[in-house]
């Protein structure tokens, strides 16, 4: 298996889980300084539990609108644009485009 | 010959570390090749008790000329204003600053501390700490917004922490060999001849901040420190990534992110616990954006240069 099957594989498991309607807690997004302090260390504690990862980052398989701004993975910070992965060391999961999450950041 | 005195009030010692690593010039060029009179320096100086007051008097009543008066470290005030927390040749170190001020030919502040109160000065600031000329953006300081020596300059600011070695020798050199008048100055008193260009002109890592690929961790060759990890680099005036430290790296360059110590706020959000190395965001937009670009156009310039990123940029292509 290669990394881009690898990656492959979890996106899909991502997909699936999210499609099937698995509630994540897209609100309220990480506005502050202390929101994302306490979102990456509630993610440390939760290790590598991928439902738990995507529960507590407010995974959605849409972009997600906030304060004027289209907050989508492709415009993160920590998006990867050719592997399609999120490179937050707690994440650390592959993903879509036009996917989001609360610890969105340009 | 140029008169040279060197004290050091609410100071680690920094700076004169610094200044004695000094290599274009170096310190003993200073003394051999510029013919700069160090007369004391509180690592070189010889003289103590009441020799050091004999030459420190001798200074103030103008019996002996000043030419360069560098000072390093916080004046402090206090407590209550007397100054009597950082005693020096039998008086409050303030009293000779102000006294020493008053006849030198250039006054030379090295380092934040001495520009601009730097880390004693932060809040609460207990000992009362000012820079000579700033306390911290509010011109004035310990000598008072009027000031000008009697060269007709105000203090020469070289902040950094420490200020680089040889700012410290290049701006003593062109003071004592009689170019002090050529010295530009920006609106904080800093030369601009350092002070112009940002820490980031000729950082490494400029295409990962044009292609907005962040580093994520400390020491990472690839990815730009700006994004995530704190880096001040594109909003520090500073030549780190032009006049190299030991002549080989920088902080950015070795995977440490720039803390703006060259600016007169430093250190940053009174170092409040998770500011720092850490870029602080507001609905995920850096509070600090680089000089001059404002947050409508940073977001339109990171959507698309993102979208445009080559492969090779996520990779990293420093191989040893």
């Amino acid at each position: 298996m290669t990394t881009a099957d690898n990656d492959e594989g979890l996106r899909s498991e991502i997909a699936g889980v999210l499609a099937s309607g698995f509630a994540t807690n897209v609100f309220p997004r990480a506005d502050s300084h202390e929101q994302v302090q306490q979102l990456v260390s509630d993610l440390r504690e939760a290790g590598n539990d991928l439902k738990s990862k995507l529960r507590i980052s407010g995974f959605t398989l849409h972009p997600v609108e906030h304060g004027g701004i289209s907050q989508l993975c492709e415009t993160c910070m920590y998006y990867k644009v050719h592997r399609r992965f999120c490179e937050l060391p707690e994440l650390n999961v592959p993903v879509e485009p036009d996917w989001s999450c609360s610890l969105w950041r340009i | 010959m140029a008169n040279l005195l060197w004290l050091q009030g609410g100071a680690c010692s920094g700076n004169t570390m610094s200044f004695l690593n000094a290599e274009e010039p170096s310190a003993c060029d200073l003394v051999t090749d510029f013919g700069i009179n160090v007369l004391w320096h509180p690592s070189l100086g010889l003289e103590l008790g009441e020799n050091l007051q004999r030459l420190l008097k001798a200074l103030t009543s103008g019996q002996m000329p000043l030419d360069i008066f560098v000072f390093e470290g916080t004046v402090v005030n206090a407590p209550n204003g007397t100054g009597e927390w950082n005693r020096f040749a039998g008086r409050p170190m303030k009293d000779w600053v102000s006294d020493l001020a008053k006849v030198a030919g250039y006054t030379v502040a090295i380092g934040d501390c001495a520009t601009w109160g730097g880390i004693p000065a932060t809040v609460p600031n207990p000992s009362e700490s000012q820079g000579l000329q700033f306390l911290k953006r509010q011109h004035g300081g310990f000598l008072g917004a009027n000031y000008k020596s009697k060269a007709g300059l105000p203090v020469i600011n070289v902040p950094g922490c420490p200020a680089h070695p040889d700012w410290i020798t290049q701006i003593v050199v062109a003071v004592a060999t009689g170019r002090g008048a050529d010295l530009s100055l920006d609106e904080f008193q800093r030369p601009k001849t350092f002070f112009t260009s940002f820490t980031q002109t000729g950082c490494t890592r400029n295409m990962h901040f044009a292609y907005k690929v962040s580093a994520t961790e400390y020491g990472q060759r690839k990815g730009c420190l700006f994004y995530d990890l704190g880096c001040r680099g594109p909003m520090t005036h500073s030549p780190c990534n032009r006049i190299l430290w030991n002549r080989q790296s920088s902080k950015t360059r070795a995977g440490m992110p720039c803390m703006g110590c060259t600016e007169p706020e430093f250190p940053f959000f009174e170092l409040a616990p998770g500011t720092v190395f850490k870029t602080q965001t507001l609905m995920g937009v850096p509070k600090d954006l680089p000089s001059g670009v404002d947050k409508s156009g940073y977001i339109k310039l990171t959507a698309a240069a993102k979208a445009a990123s080559p492969a090779w940029a996520e990779e990293d292509i420093f191989v040893v």
